[in-house]
């Protein structure tokens, strides 16, 4: 099966800080993979520069063993959510259709299709009848189900979320969860950058942990370990309490006893 | 007629400001036009001296290479030495502005250039500078450059709609679909150079701050549609020129700082309004909850 993303020695420096250093791995297609680390530990960058947002000073990353510009129809970028000024005058509707761009090009008129996978992109996330709102009246949570509604609507095959899940409610947290678990039943890849610890074990499959370097990848089962979680987070009391806590739930479940 | 010829180029320059000035206050980048309409100045004096002439072409193309200047220096301070987009306008333009008067002063003897004039313009001189075709005249020599200006931009605008409005909104997802998002702010950049830089001749470098910012950000209150915006904005700067042209006539004061009054003044118009509609809206709601 040819790996969903590669990267080799990538490294990115901001001023003289290396963000990310030489991170080496190779991801497998069709899973939920999360991208785990502290605050600052170059989770959004190392996803920037597999969407070559950002230029790595160093090393390369590939897509379905492809360069990206070979395959960009096939890959979704969904932004952090506070990335953009959400009163720019704009409805619903217009930020989804953003997400046929890519396989329309940029000048064709979006067709009675365009507008189909658009209204099954909002419905997906129950956002339809939002169609017509100004962006500038959405929730947290709305605001973050606009963006991935405009995700699918690119139909694409491999799916880079960052911190999708930051400021949403609890219900647009289970809706998301849940949809993506079906995008992951019907054959896509999910790369979700996420940093609470406890709920990544329920998310993901397969994880990347990150502190600048690698320090871990492979299968949930393999990799969320309190020694590499420690070693992730650089074993500050109240983390290092937390991971312990959190792995004891697992092992030994205590309201059941 | 001069009545005529005056509000057509107020409103030519309306309409290719109030274009462009959508997608810089969007982009939160206004004060770029107040950057490139003063940081012409040293491109205008160094074409005058090299050409010794007067004529409009070396001074355009002066003008424009300074403009473009300004706006990559800004672009280098704001990414490539992080310093704030506001600081780096402000020390970028200022600094080309004073080598300009620098250089005016200088060669003071040499330059017949008048910098109130860059600043203020004198619209009210424009009927006088005539075009003619053979024998015919066809109107003022700055309608017609200020109307190839803004059929060049309306065009552009149009052809690059889409990457113009998903770079602005979202440049991180514009770079992920491939799009050069470098490309389309300079783009973007070379548009507000040319209309500033063609304009301020006859309007002066004041009303072409006042027309790039004001009546977008009128229409940014009125309406939530991007090109609905668009539509208002050139309104509204349509507008202002006629009804600051008739304050004008009747106080009989400066054209170009009545226009750039009434635009102040339609957004504070504006400004109110939404505010009372606002209060009306909570009241009713309120209201309705009492009742219940």
């Amino acid at each position: 099966m040819t790996p969903s993303v590669e990267t080799h020695n990538l490294t990115v420096i901001y001023d003289k800080k290396p963000a990310v250093w030489n991170i080496d791995f190779t991801l497998p297609t069709g899973k939920i993979i999360g991208i785990m680390g502290p605050n600052g530990s170059g989770k959004s960058t190392l996803l920037k520069a597999i969407m070559g947002i950002i230029e790595p000073n160093i090393g390369y990353s590939k897509i379905f063993d492809q360069e990206l510009d070979d395959v960009r129809t096939r890959v979704s970028y969904v932004p952090q959510r506070q990335s953009v000024d959400w009163d720019f005058p704009a409805s619903v509707k217009d930020v989804v259709a953003m997400g046929r761009f890519a396989t329309k090009g940029m000048f064709k008129r979006l067709n009675s299709e365009d507008n189909k996978i658009i209204e099954e992109s909002l419905q997906k996330v129950n956002m339809l009848s939002f169609s017509n709102r100004q962006i500038s009246q959405l929730s947290g949570g709305q605001q973050q189900r606009v963006f991935l509604a405009r995700a699918i609507a690119q139909n694409a095959d491999i799916y880079l979320m960052d911190e999708p899940f930051v400021g949403v409610d609890a219900g647009t947290e289970q809706a998301i969860i849940n949809l993506l678990k079906s995008m992951r039943d019907a054959g896509k890849t999910l790369l979700v950058v996420h940093h609470d610890l406890h709920t990544a074990q329920d998310y993901f499959e397969h994880m990347v942990l990150l502190n600048t370097r690698l320090v871990a990848e492979g299968p949930t089962e393999k990799v969320f370990t309190k020694e590499i979680l420690t070693e992730t987070y650089g074993g500050t009391l109240t983390t290092l309490s937390k991971v312990a806590s959190l792995l004891k739930e697992k092992d030994f479940p205590m309201r059941h006893k | 007629m001069i009545d005529f010829w005056i509000i057509l180029t107020a409103s030519l320059v309306a309409t290719s400001t109030a274009i462009l000035g959508c997608f810089l206050i969007m982009r939160k980048m206004a004060m770029i036009g107040d950057a490139i309409s003063h940081a012409v100045l040293p491109g205008i004096v160094i074409a005058y001296l090299l050409t010794d002439s007067r004529a409009s072409f070396p001074m355009l193309v002066g003008a424009a290479a300074s403009g473009m200047l300004v706006t990559y220096i800004i672009q280098f301070f704001n990414q490539k030495v992080k310093l704030q987009q506001d600081a780096s306008i402000g020390i970028s333009y200022t600094f080309l502005f004073a080598v300009g008067i620098i250089l005016i002063s200088v060669f003071s003897n040499d330059v017949d250039l008048d910098q109130e004039c860059v600043l203020y313009g004198e619209i009210a001189y424009v009927p006088l500078d005539k075009s003619f075709i053979g024998d015919l005249y066809i109107g003022p020599r700055q309608v017609w450059i200020l109307g190839t200006t803004l059929l060049l931009i309306a065009t552009s605008v149009w052809l690059g709609y889409r990457k113009l409005v998903v770079t602005t909104f979202d440049p991180s997802f514009a770079a992920a679909l491939g799009i050069n998002v470098v490309f389309w702010q300079y783009y973007l950049m070379a548009g507000v150079s040319l209309a500033t830089v063609v304009s301020f001749e006859s309007v002066g470098a004041v009303l072409v701050i006042a027309f790039l910012s004001g009546p977008a950000a009128t229409a940014f209150l009125i309406t939530r549609d991007f090109k609905r915006m668009i539509f208002f904005a050139i309104a509204l700067g349509i507008s202002a020129s006629i009804i600051g042209y008739y304050t004008a006539f009747w106080l009989q004061g400066s054209i170009a700082g009545a226009i750039a009054t009434i635009i102040g003044l339609q957004f504070a118009l504006v400004f109110a309004y939404t505010q009372l509609l606002r209060k009306s809206r909570i009241a009713k709601v309120l209201d309705n909850k009492a009742l219940t």
